[in-house]
């Protein structure tokens, strides 16, 4: 769902990894590359998991949520995945694949990780590949959603435990489809990676199931604060919805100028879910109430697995879980179960009890498995209402499953 | 060409709007680089301050006197930062841009990385004050009246500048001072003085900009960069050291930014350094630069 962005803090983590890089290079020629890991085989040892996260740049929100939900599901279970006891090393993935890269191979070679978790950005999820292949450790992806992450660019030591860009688009293409809306949609979204991938995900859906295209816009990522040029070609298409794919900094002011222009009103927005989760719902305020999104998560899904998770998520941290969250709840669900059945620590047997782990019951998402090595789970349509707390993804439907 | 116009006024108006915002950003950098000679890479840093002035005094609720006070108290830390900068930077007059870009885009990373600590990286909202946060109707079509309001305020301020530059007694302190520092001072004048004067007024005028701006841009991380691009890009069109330059500059970009996006959306990431790149083509020393003034 990410692209990096440069920028000079960008440019400072570049200047700061390669120190570290050097580091860690150096580390490994002294203790020699030793891929047998540092753990005993079978139950009862320890293992030294890698977590993957942005601590610095614009998604920083996003690795505090991933933290939050690993450490969460950590302390819930003593400590322990499937059997082990955990060692957590936490790896700075910053922006982007210049920063995200070295972070994973330092983890691997410096601090000889036995597995890997996190990653924000599709980018270095994509550079990452080569280096946990070459090393045979196992990488399990909990937010990066780039269909070629597990598709065209897929190894075996690559599992993704969070979603995939197209799933969301293609199931609100599907609902919108079925809508009708008069005049067709209107479409907009960020021109980069994800925003593309939504654009052709949603269109095959959409125009599959007899729908028209009133118009569309992909707006300069990164560099478009303003977004009334491409607001202003909604009205005179005469569509009779906008569907859109915004996240972070671009979702607030996106949705705030589409109230502020009137639109709102007159032409009822749509979404992929990350245009209303988590700390950009605050800002948005008043401006996202009744805007419909699709997403595999919700705090609002009713099921036990969900409402234990939400108090105890909200006793620790005091807000509301994030998808982000939930997705490294996630990662750390299917490593519990792989680890059990797993025959020793090595990339290729944790990867193979990946693949037999079969369907994730007790997920706050609700039920899902992997298809090849991408989850396949349920789309929620939601609606941002008022709640107790404020503004709250209220769950109207289940929109069906979708995999890869 | 009124059906045109029709189609296109919501876009004409809001280019005004976002030209009045970098107006109000831009003159104090056209002034200090123009004028004094001081390559101020902190200018983006002192909207940021703004913005983030504004977000804690407003905290997303509605109300004059948080944007007032927010207002005042960021005109206050842009008139201090300004007298910093200005003497921070003397020891480096004569030493060239580089020394400078490289001391003020040192101050700005320090800046950003203490307010990324201080309100963390989540996107910050500021609210427009009560009355201007709402969208009204013009000749039937809606629009934020916060904008509108904008505009007013971006003329009123391009007035005053104007007046104070080009007619006052004190703009023409100034302007002896950039033709002939050595003549000023001789008539008893220090001109340390007038420098650091022009650098905290153009300082205080960033940071009000932060404030203004807060309700259109918000408060975010990188914002810093992105506003600092557009103000070098708008006095580079507009020539350094005029106030008339940095206006037409600012209303161009505000146009280009604003209509030439809406009607040609397919090169709206080239849109700016194409407009860019032919004036300096065509004009190399800007729009209106200064001959004085310019290094």
């Amino acid at each position: 769902m990410t692209q990096p962005v440069f920028s000079r803090r960008n440019a400072l983590g570049l200047f700061g990894l390669a120190g570290l890089a050097a580091t860690a290079g150096c580390g490994s020629s002294v203790g020699g590359g030793s891929s047998a890991g540092s753990s005993a085989s079978g139950g009862g040892g320890a293992i030294k998991v890698g977590l993957v996260i942005p601590q610095d740049g614009v998604y920083t929100p996003l690795g505090v949520d991933m933290k939050n939900g690993w450490d969460l599901f950590l302390e819930r279970h003593d400590g322990m995945l499937g059997g082990y006891e955990v060692e957590t090393v936490i790896g700075d993935e910053g922006e982007g694949p210049d920063t995200g890269v070295p972070a994973i191979q330092g983890l691997i070679q410096r601090d000889n990780v036995d597995v890997l978790v996190g990653i924000v950005n599709s980018a270095s999820a994509l550079g990452a590949a080569e280096a946990v292949a070459a090393a045979k450790k196992v990488l399990v992806i909990s937010n990066a959603g780039a269909n070629a992450v597990t598709g065209d660019a897929r190894n075996p030591y690559i599992w993704r435990a969070s979603f995939n860009n197209a799933q969301a688009a293609f199931a609100m293409g599907e609902y919108l489809a079925s809508q009708q809306p008069e005049g067709g949609v209107f479409l907009m979204a960020p021109d980069y990676a994800a925003g593309q991938e939504t654009f052709v995900a949603f269109k095959a859906s959409y125009e599959g199931g007899g729908g028209t295209i009133a118009g569309e816009a992909l707006t300069p990522f990164g560099t478009t604060q303003d977004f009334q040029p491409f607001l202003s070609a909604i009205p005179g298409s005469g569509a009779g919805a906008t569907f859109v794919f915004y996240s972070g900094g671009e979702a607030v002011s996106f949705v705030q100028q589409y109230a502020g222009f009137g639109l709102k009103d007159t032409v009822p927005l749509y979404g992929s879910g990350f245009l209303t989760e988590g700390s950009v719902l605050e800002a948005q305020g008043e401006a996202a109430v009744g805007i419909q999104t699709a997403l595999h998560y919700s705090t609002e899904i009713d099921n036990p697995a969900n409402t234990e998770f939400v108090e105890a998520y909200q006793e620790a941290y005091d807000v509301l879980p994030t998808c982000f969250a939930v997705q490294t709840w996630d990662a750390a669900l299917v490593l519990d179960l792989a680890l059990a059945d797993a025959a020793d620590l090595s990339g290729d047997a944790v990867s193979e009890a990946l693949g037999g782990v079969g369907e994730i019951s007790d997920s706050p998402r609700g039920a899902w498995t992997f298809d090849g090595q991408s989850p396949k789970h349920v789309e929620y349509l939601r609606e941002v209402q008022e709640g107790d707390g404020g503004l709250i993804n209220v769950v109207v439907e289940e929109l069906g499953e979708y995999g890869q | 060409m009124t059906e045109w116009f029709a189609d296109n006024f919501i876009s004409i108006l809001n280019g005004l709007a976002i030209g009045s915002l970098l107006f109000i950003l831009a003159v104090g950098l056209s002034l200090v680089f123009g004028m004094m000679d001081v390559l101020n890479l902190g200018h983006g840093a002192l909207y940021l301050i703004g913005a983030y002035v504004g977000f804690q005094f407003t905290g997303g609720i509605s109300s004059w006197g948080g944007f007032l006070t927010a207002l005042a108290v960021a005109a206050a830390f842009g008139l201090v930062a300004g007298l910093i900068l200005s003497v921070a930077t003397e020891p480096l007059v004569g030493r060239g841009h580089l020394d400078q870009a490289l001391l003020t885009l040192g101050v700005a990373l320090v800046v950003a990385e203490v307010i990324s600590i201080i309100f963390g990286d989540d996107v910050q909202n500021v609210v427009a004050p009560p009355g201007l946060n709402e969208s009204i109707q013009v000749f039937g079509n809606t629009y934020p009246a916060y904008r509108l309001a904008l505009i007013g305020v971006g003329a009123v301020l391009a007035i005053v500048v104007w007046l104070v530059i080009e007619k006052s007694s004190l703009g023409a302190l100034i302007r002896a001072s950039v033709s002939d520092r050595e003549m000023v001072s001789s008539v008893g004048v220090d001109n340390r003085k007038v420098k650091a004067g022009v650098f905290a007024f153009g300082s205080m005028l960033a940071a009000l900009a932060g404030v203004l701006g807060g309700p259109v841009y918000g408060a975010r991380t990188g914002l810093d960069e992105t506003v600092l691009l557009l103000a070098l890009v708008v006095i580079v069109i507009g020539g350094l050291g005029s106030v008339r330059g940095a206006l037409i500059g600012s209303l161009v970009i505000g146009q280009v930014e604003s209509l030439g996006r809406a009607n040609l959306p397919e090169f709206a990431s080239f849109m700016l350094f194409g407009a860019l790149a032919v004036v300096l083509i065509v004009r190399p020393r800007g729009l209106f630069g200064s001959k004085v003034g310019a290094p």
